[in-house]
């Protein structure tokens, strides 16, 4: 029976309806009948973890399977967290109420590194033993994946599993051994050793680091016989035939997106430089555009939405693209049914489907524009010219839109302070367009919003040798932005700072940093990422107390032969591909996509996907 | 075609507030395929409406509403296919066409009835011992909160009466209190001044209510539910 959190605490906290569940389309089974219980955690809060398509896809994916209860859990927000506390509940899934402490399986989602800290205080909420070495047999296995798991190291203390991969492709062989194990009554131990069997999966325990004085890695070593020296992800070939969900969960508050979502494809052609999805997600697969209208219909159908939105890293690169829009729009323009579409790329933009879409009701229009020259655009390969932008903009204002947001980055590698300015001159540049259209056809005024990240090196891209700015710099740089624009009609915003420092941080940590995690829990980070939670000090307290340096982590570069944290994982893309990509970057020369020339990355092995297809 | 519902909201649900429930609805509809009126107008919205916003952690037996069709549809097939597509906790227990002419819940309603549990620290001796003469005030003065300010108000006039209905050793009373647009009482602030009568705290958080009826007048001044004599 479901367990119910008290009246008298739900009534006291913020929007209680983030820990009742009972959505529609929310998955009920019957306890008696289930051999695995799994929590799937979302480390953040109900809204952000209720957008998240991958907890969709996991929960129904898992959910088929008759012996398998998949639940949610979400971070308690801390008002929720403290009333909690104060009265000994545990840590609990939605579906049940239950408390996760005696499931099978918590899984974390890791989808941003500022959200360790809250995966440290939700098994601590559990009443789980943080630490791998103190768990009993009794505890549940913890597992992570997303796309932070491809550098495990600042977690491996803590976490048994790390599944380097798509959900869909290993999970039922897992679980099926998982329950076979339990039958024969073996152990949890003897039940991770076999996982060594399995490619895509990364247990620390069976792997030593020993250190370099100057604190760079020695040696990384396995220590049991079957463990492989790279473990590599593992993804499906087929996304066309791959099991979607039919339904989603329909959330009764709002969340930050409340719609249907389609996946049109893994992957992404383009290889910006920066980008740590480009590579990761490699290679590009794309289901059909038939097979993604069928999935609409029947998601529709389920949920009752009133807005479809096609993700993927670029939308518009898909080769399906204008049957979808086309589809979507014909099927649902008569039913008040909104169509958003982000990840538009200016360069390929289509005027003519925007303001179809716009029929139904305005949407806002973005560009990554990413760097303020032509010259720094280059070196990250964002294959996107000025020409382009300012093109697009001009179509744009002459269908009628008015503002525009554009997305820059601070401190990208080889950065002048003429790229910095060339931001300012890029929006005013914009501004000046919408004043060339007649005054009759302008009768609102034009807003130019830039708003500048400040850029963090990550594992398995070119430039994941190279030393992040300090967040001082970060600073001075966005004064520079700041004071070279002159024009009222543009905003420029920036990404903290110091987050972004202690992003760069976790990002290409090495195990090291587990203590220093539990110190900063300790100390009471939690919700990083949001910028009235975190606490910039407590971090800096948390290096002093465990000895440890931000700069050797976030501000160092590294030379091509320095054995990195991630080195015993492989995407598919290798490490002479990267070195070639980051020299390409630094002579600012770009590289074609991968629709138009194939640059032999590594990823052609999985076997599957744009790779493999006929070059037309 | 306009209708009107009759809906209970549950245990399941109580803590989805009104303006989500709305939203709720409108999906219900949705995924019922239920033909649904749009507003005219640059933001299109469903013309669905509520007669009175239900606060947060509340159960009710009788929400109204009403909402427009773009056809003629018949009500029971309507209803069920409602039903069907309900989130668990939610469930239309009544559903007519409306006559031509009839005000909609929101502006008719006058008056609803309300079911009070209180906490154990309230006994039903403390009830049948205090009722009459709680109701027997001439006034009954209460502290009520406005946007801008807190000011006294006197709620006497809003009481229509009361009833012991305490059952199992558990305090719960009925109320019948003036509900709407010109004159409202919510069953807290009911709660509330009576707790203070018989000088017991007031602690909000473990009380619960269940609204029961609501009710309009009809051309004879008799109070009728919102429900009763508007079907076409």
């Amino acid at each position: 029976m479901y367990k119910k959190i008290p009246d008298e605490i739900l009534l006291q906290v913020e929007k209680p309806a983030r820990y009742v569940g009972r959505e529609v389309n929310m998955v009920k089974k019957d306890l008696s009948e289930i051999d695995i219980r799994f929590a799937f955690c979302f480390p953040d809060v109900y809204e952000v973890g209720m957008s998240h398509l991958g907890l969709e896809i996991l929960y129904f994916f898992l959910n088929r399977r008759n012996d398998t209860y998949c639940e949610r859990v979400f971070a308690p927000w801390v008002d929720m967290e403290e009333k909690m506390r104060e009265n000994n509940i545990p840590l609990f899934a939605l579906e049940t109420g239950d408390s996760i402490k005696k499931f099978d399986f918590v899984g974390f989602t890791l989808q941003y590194e500022m959200s360790y800290t809250n995966v440290l205080n939700m098994l601590d909420l559990a009443g789980i033993s943080l630490f791998r070495k103190d768990r009993k047999e009794d505890d549940p296995i913890i597992i992570c994946g997303g796309s932070c798991a491809y550098n495990p190291e600042p977690l491996a203390d803590f976490v048994d599993v790390f599944y380097l991969g798509e959900g869909e492709v290993l999970y039922d062989d897992m679980l099926e051994l998982y329950k076979k194990f339990k039958k024969e009554g073996r152990t949890k131990q003897e039940y991770l050793e076999a996982l060594l069997d399995f490619d895509g999966l990364y247990m620390p325990q069976f792997y030593d680091a020993e250190y370099n004085e100057d604190g760079t890695i020695k040696s990384f070593t396995p220590n049991h016989p079957k463990a492989r020296k790279v473990i590599k992800k593992v993804i499906v070939n087929d996304m066309d035939k791959v099991f979607f969900p039919e339904k989603q969960l329909v959330p009764f508050i709002e969340v930050v997106h409340d719609r249907v979502t389609l996946e049109l494809f893994r992957g992404c052609i383009r290889g910006c430089r920066f980008c740590q999805a480009g590579f990761v997600y490699r290679p590009v697969r794309e289901k059909r555009a038939c097979t993604l209208l069928e999935n609409t219909k029947k998601l529709m159908e389920s949920t009752g939405h009133e807005e479809i939105s096609l993700t993927s890293l670029s939308t518009s690169d898909f080769t399906g693209f204008e049957e979808l829009a086309c589809g979507l729009i014909d099927e649902y323009k008569e039913k008040q049914v909104n169509i958003s579409l982000p990840s538009l790329r200016i360069d390929n933009f289509s005027l003519d489907l925007m303001q179809k879409v716009q029929e139904v009701r305005k949407s806002s229009l973005t560009f990554a524009a990413e760097a303020g020259t032509q010259r720094l655009r280059d070196v990250i390969n964002k294959n996107l010219t000025e020409e382009n932008i300012l093109n697009g903009c001009k179509l744009a204002f002459d269908g009628g839109w008015e503002k525009v947001k554009l997305y820059f980055m601070l401190g990208l590698p080889t950065e002048t302070e003429e790229d910095l300015k060339g931001i300012a001159h890029l929006s005013e540049k914009i501004v000046e367009k919408y004043f060339e259209i007649p005054k009759e056809k302008r009768p609102r005024p034009v807003a130019v919003n830039a708003s500048a990240s400040c850029f963090v090196p990550k594992p398995f891209t070119p430039f994941q040798w190279d030393a992040q700015d300090t967040y001082e710099t970060f600073g001075e740089k966005a004064l520079i932005v700041k004071n070279e624009i002159k024009r009222k009609q543009v905003r420029f915003t920036y990404h903290n700072t110091m987050m972004s420092s202690m992003e760069g941080v976790l990002a290409r940590g090495d195990r090291k940093l587990s203590a220093m995690l539990y110190r900063a829990w300790e100390l009471g980070c939690r919700f990083d990422g949001w910028t009235d939670l975190f606490d910039f000090n407590k971090w800096k307290q948390a290096f002093d107390d465990t000895g440890l340096s931000i700069a050797f982590y976030a501000n160092r570069e590294r030379s091509y032969d320095e054995i990195l944290p991630w080195d015993h994982i492989s995407v598919g893309v290798n490490k002479s591909f990267l070195i070639n990509e980051r020299e390409k970057a630094l002579r600012s020369e770009t590289t074609p996509n991968c629709r138009q020339k194939c640059s032999g990355c590594g990823a052609a092995s999985f076997g599957g996907g744009i790779c493999h297809e006929v070059q037309i | 075609m306009k209708y009107r519902f009759k809906m209970e909201k549950g245990e399941e649900i109580k803590f989805i507030g009104h303006l989500d429930l709305l939203v709720a609805f409108q999906r219900v509809l949705k995924r019922a395929d239920i033909p649904i009126d749009y507003s005219k107008g640059f933001n299109p919205h469903q013309l669905v409406s509520f007669a009175s916003p239900l606060g947060l952690g509340l159960t009710s037996k009788a929400e109204y509403g009403d909402f427009q069709l773009k056809e003629d549809l018949d009500a029971e097939e309507v209803r069920e296919r409602m039903n069907k597509n309900m989130p668990d906790g939610l469930y239309i227990s009544k559903l007519v066409k409306l006559k031509e002419g009839v005000k909609n819940t929101m502006t008719s309603l006058e008056r609803a009835d309300y079911e009070i549990y209180f906490p154990d620290y309230i006994t039903p001796d403390d009830i049948k011992e205090n009722l009459d003469a709680f109701l027997n005030q001439k006034e009954i003065v209460v502290m009520k909160k406005t946007k801008k300010s807190t000011k006294e108000a006197d709620i006497r006039e809003d009481i229509f009466s009361a009833e012991d209905i305490s059952h199992d050793g558990k305090a719960v009373m009925k109320i019948y209190v003036s509900s709407g647009s010109t004159r409202n009482l919510k069953c807290d602030t009911f709660a509330e001044a009576f707790c203070k009568f018989i000088n017991k705290p007031f602690e909000k958080y473990k009380f619960n209510y269940c609204r029961t009826q609501m009710y309009m007048k009809n051309e004879n001044g008799d109070y009728v539910s919102l429900i009763s004599g508007v079907e076409l």
